[in-house]
């Protein structure tokens, strides 16, 4: 009789306590989200940059791109001397279009370069190449 | 104060019915508030020399002590009223259950019931003309008090007047207590309603966020383990840490190399001759060959203005030496 008497206050009231309710399940999952989000999210900031740069500077086909640079110039122009995951290669007497074009290839392809020197000889230019992946 | 100006604008808000013994039954579909004739209660005017409200309520039983029936229990109202010498207190005498029993009996629920007045509150209203309580009675003043009187009292041309909803008083009405009905709540049924309404839309509104900060959460822990799953080595943070860092290195060192000689291979022009470029892990280096020091000096602003980082050291006159540590 006197929980009658007061329904339209219980019915504000249960209403008040669903609304604070909803209420602290968004803070808890807002809260839960920053805390344990932060650390989830930098480290699938670390594994994601770690993915992309493996997959740039170890990437298993490098061992048939780096053979473009054979067949990039004249055969009789270079020496080529290629083991498991480096390479040794020698160019002579390249034009300025041959040097240029050879050195746009190296430059796009990822491989750690541990020498590159290219020296002018009369109207060509000499070129040693080395690098690893 | 606001807050009484306030309730009594949501109480005159109400429509006001005039309850009298001789009234016909009727049908309320909204709350609304009533006036009651002195049939229902009844009133004793006194002048006493006292301040407060709840002082003279104190002693309002004595006052009407012998003079009410037995049979019932009596509730009291006090309230203050001007006189023409000095201020009385009225005491209002009436019986809760009658009321409703009797509000009941003509078709008025008391759960529409907000407030419940006496005639004698209105007073000053009912002094300017009486006023007809069917066809063999009248409500009309008596020496400051408000009375039913037969009508044949009144003379044949007795100007009588109508019930009007101006006659709501300012002063304060009762509520109905002990009854089954929710009159005697503080808001009424409507209005809890409408205010849980907007607490469950709120309420709502929490959820749905509430969910879509989870499934954010979730996601990530999902692209996390399909992550891990595709690359079981990045699991720990060290062995991360580790590719990271080996990756890291030798990106940005590779980078540099690249950056280097393209911007030797900027410095050349018409007038400027590449006679050499070496790059190994530690260092850069790059000869040009200019054929006036005026292009010179146009190849060392051009570095200038693309080496921001300083990262370059030049030297010579018309034979240049391009040199950076990496």
């Amino acid at each position: 009789m006197s929980l009658k008497k007061y329904q339209n206050e219980l019915i504000i009231l249960l209403s008040l306590l669903i609304m604070m309710g909803a209420y602290f399940y968004k803070s808890h999952h807002i809260t839960q989200q920053r805390e344990g989000g932060s650390q989830a999210n930098q480290a699938l900031l670390e594994a994601k940059k770690a993915i992309n740069l493996k997959r740039i500077w170890a990437d298993k086909s490098l061992k048939k791109k780096v053979d473009i640079l054979q067949n990039i110039v004249a055969p009789s122009k270079v020496t080529w001397n290629k083991s498991k995951k480096k390479l040794y290669a020698k160019y002579t007497g390249l034009g300025p279009n041959e040097l240029n074009k050879l050195i746009t290839k190296i430059l796009n392809i990822p491989v750690s370069i541990t020498l590159l020197d290219v020296k002018k000889v009369g109207s060509n230019y000499n070129v040693e190449f080395k690098c690893k992946w | 104060m606001e807050r009484q100006n306030i309730l009594n604008f949501m109480t005159n808000n109400r429509e006001l019915i005039l309850v009298h013994a001789n009234m016909h039954k009727m049908t309320l579909k909204k709350p609304i508030n009533v006036m009651l004739t002195p049939q229902f209660y009844t009133v004793k005017k006194e002048a006493l020399p006292i301040q407060y409200a709840y002082q003279a309520k104190k002693i309002a039983p004595s006052l009407f002590d012998g003079l009410l029936e037995d049979d019932s229990v009596h509730e009291y109202m006090v309230f203050k009223e001007k006189g023409e010498d000095e201020d009385y207190w009225v005491f209002i005498a009436y019986a809760s259950e009658k009321i409703v029993s009797f509000l009941e009996e003509k078709g008025i629920e008391s759960r529409y019931v907000h407030k419940i007045y006496f005639a004698q509150q209105a007073v000053h209203d009912f002094e300017q003309a009486p006023l007809a309580l069917g066809e063999n009675e009248v409500l009309l003043v008596k020496d400051g008090t408000v009375v039913v009187a037969p009508r044949v009292v009144l003379g044949t041309e007795t100007n009588l007047q109508e019930f009007k909803q101006t006659f709501t008083p300012k002063t304060s009405g009762i509520s109905i207590k002990n009854s089954s009905s929710n009159a005697s709540s503080f808001i009424t049924q409507t209005q809890a309603l409408s205010l849980a309404a907007i607490f469950m839309l709120f309420a709502g509104i929490f959820i749905i966020e509430g969910l879509r900060y989870k499934s954010d959460s979730n996601s990530n822990t999902e692209e996390m383990n399909t992550l891990y799953e595709a690359h079981p080595g990045l699991q720990a943070s060290y062995q991360r840490e580790a590719i990271l860092n080996k990756y890291s290195t030798i990106d940005q060192l590779e980078r540099k190399k690249r950056d280097s000689i393209n911007t030797a291979s900027k410095m050349i022009f018409k007038g400027v001759t590449l006679t050499q470029i070496y790059v190994d892990k530690q260092k850069f280096y790059a000869q040009f060959s200019c054929s006036t020091v005026t292009i010179s000096k146009r190849v060392k602003t051009l570095l200038e203005k693309r080496d921001k980082n300083h990262f370059f050291t030049i030297k010579g006159e018309k034979n240049l030496t391009l040199e950076g540590a990496l």
